[in-house]
């Protein structure tokens, strides 16, 4: 109820499928001109350097200087070659139009090549997309929980105020925003001012926490101090100390 | 109108199969038809507590998956005409119950008894989960030491958000109580055990009964007789007391129920646990 997190997520389901992203790597073959038979001499001589490495590597040819390479019937007898030598043609890159559409009937996809190419192609669009409208300051909201907190229990107020009617138990966290007000015993966890606040504070009614943290500065249980006030206190920050003192 | 009560604490070893017998027992000997169910699944011992191990034939599990009917499973006692168990699995895990499965046991068993009492197993996990899931009343089973009242704590979160109730949205809760078991008051009066008071305020619950510890309870199980059959000792008295409370009487809380009787030479040794 507090938590709010459903546990209908404990009910295991089974998705006909999944859709996730991936990036993997792959080799670029640059190709200087037209494919003749020097090049496979010297692509031969290559591979035989290091046998297994390449083999059904995935491979992207660039075709930046290969300028007359634009025949799908080419790019067919290329891959082919390629593909016999174990390589695992998928694509080409730095493609001129014309080859672009080459490649795809050779069933070859094209890649957009590079940080440059990227940005060309945005230009060459004549639009940036426009930056999204900066998101309203959000309105501070307070959260009343009015039970006791429960061990394993974590309640936020991610903005505002946090007030529980109740107490706290030693393995429960209490977070805010802002200030934490807490009409019973603490026993777990309290951090105030998560945010950055250091003007936040933690009253609570009995203090027997495990540790209190204000903007990120916290002590735990252990040095809290044997006289250190237990009952109606407050916690604040002054200058870089976490102070707790009595309201009496 | 039947109700489903969950006997659930977190923490293993505190006493839950025991008081679920008891519980069970004490609503049947009210004469309310009662049906006490094993959830732990694979560590199944309330049918040996209930005495009535020689007597499965099929389980929860095979109700569930549809292998048995559920009066097939289901357990007569033979000292009570009132109670049935139905013992679980030992050989299946916690997997082989599901929500949808435990909903159709439970609706079926609220159409003829009046009291369902399941018996969590220990944890938080899927069995735990499920025991309570459906409950319309939960007794937490805790006894007087820190780590059993941090992991009740825990468990009465769960009932407060992830129960079929809670999930409801309406302001609908478990209406869970306390029952103290193993307590020992000369012990606690010494301060090596937590008070009632301290147990009380950090779980902030109404209290249902305080089982005193009591070797007739060992004895009671290894017998498998539910303590409450024994009215002669004090944790059958503290249970049936706590029964009565539970079905919403107004009984005064003894820590220690039939103590005025003890002997000279008992009062001076002071109490054996």
């Amino acid at each position: 109820m507090q938590s709010g997190k459903s546990a209908a997520q404990t009910v295991a389901t089974v998705k006909p499928l999944q859709i996730r992203g991936r990036t993997f790597t792959a080799i670029a073959l640059h190709l200087s001109g037209r494919p003749d038979r020097a090049f496979f001499e010297a692509l031969e001589a290559r591979l035989n350097q290091t046998p297994l490495f390449f083999d059904n590597a995935p491979l992207v040819i660039d075709l930046e200087q290969a300028e007359g390479l634009d025949r799908a019937q080419d790019l067919l007898h290329l891959t082919a070659e390629l593909r016999r030598r174990k390589l695992s043609v998928f694509g080409i890159q730095s493609g001129t139009p014309a080859q672009a559409q080459a490649a795809a009937e050779a069933g070859l996809i094209s890649l957009p090549g590079g940080r440059d190419a990227a940005l060309e192609r945005v230009s060459r669009q004549g639009s940036r997309p426009e930056p999204a409208p900066a998101p309203a300051p959000k309105e501070p909201a307070n959260r009343l929980i009015a039970q006791p907190v429960r061990s394993g229990q974590t309640v936020f107020a991610d903005r505002g105020d946090l007030i529980v009617v109740g107490s706290v138990s030693s393995g429960a966290e209490v977070i805010a925003a802002g200030n934490i007000h807490i009409y019973g015993r603490l026993r777990g966890r309290a951090l105030a001012g998560v945010n950055g606040d250091d003007s936040a504070r933690i009253f609570c009614h009995a203090l027997d926490a495990e540790l209190l943290a204000i903007a990120g500065l916290y002590r735990t249980s252990e040095n809290l101090g044997a006289d250190t006030p237990r009952h109606y206190v407050q916690v604040y920050l002054q200058g870089e100390v976490l102070r707790i003192e009595s309201l009496k | 109108m039947s109700k489903v009560i969950v006997v659930t604490s977190g923490k293993g070893g505190v006493g839950k199969t025991t008081s679920s017998a008891a519980i069970g027992a004490g609503l049947a000997m009210r004469g309310h038809k009662t049906a006490v169910i094993d959830f732990d699944v694979g560590l199944r011992n309330l049918d040996m507590i209930m005495g009535c191990e020689r007597r499965v034939v099929f389980d929860f599990i095979n109700v569930i998956q549809g292998d048995a009917k559920l009066k097939q499973a289901l357990i007569k006692d033979r000292r009570l005409e009132n109670l049935y168990v139905l013992p679980t699995s030992q050989t299946r895990d916690k997997d082989a119950l599901t929500k949808e499965g435990v909903k159709k046991v439970l609706d079926e068993l609220r159409e003829e008894f009046d009291y369902i009492v399941c018996d969590s197993p220990a944890g938080i996990e899927r069995g735990a989960h499920l025991a309570m899931y459906y409950a319309d009343e939960a007794v937490v089973v805790t006894n007087p030491e820190v780590s059993s009242v941090r992991d009740s704590d825990r468990v009465l979160g769960l009932l407060n958000s992830k129960t079929a109730l809670a999930e409801k949205g309406d302001g609908s809760a478990v209406k869970a109580q306390l029952l103290l078991t193993r307590f020992d008051q000369t012990r606690s009066a010494n301060g090596d055990m937590m008070s009632v008071e301290d147990v009380l305020e950090i779980l902030a619950i109404p209290l249902l009964g305080i089982i005193p510890e009591s070797t007739s309870v060992l004895k009671a199980s290894n017998e498998g007789t539910p303590v409450s059959l024994d009215e002669k000792s004090p944790a059958g008295k503290a249970y049936i007391d706590a029964v009565g409370r539970l079905v919403g009487e107004q009984i005064e809380m003894r820590v220690n129920p039939g103590d005025q009787r003890r002997g000279f030479f008992q009062r001076l040794l002071g109490r054996t646990a």
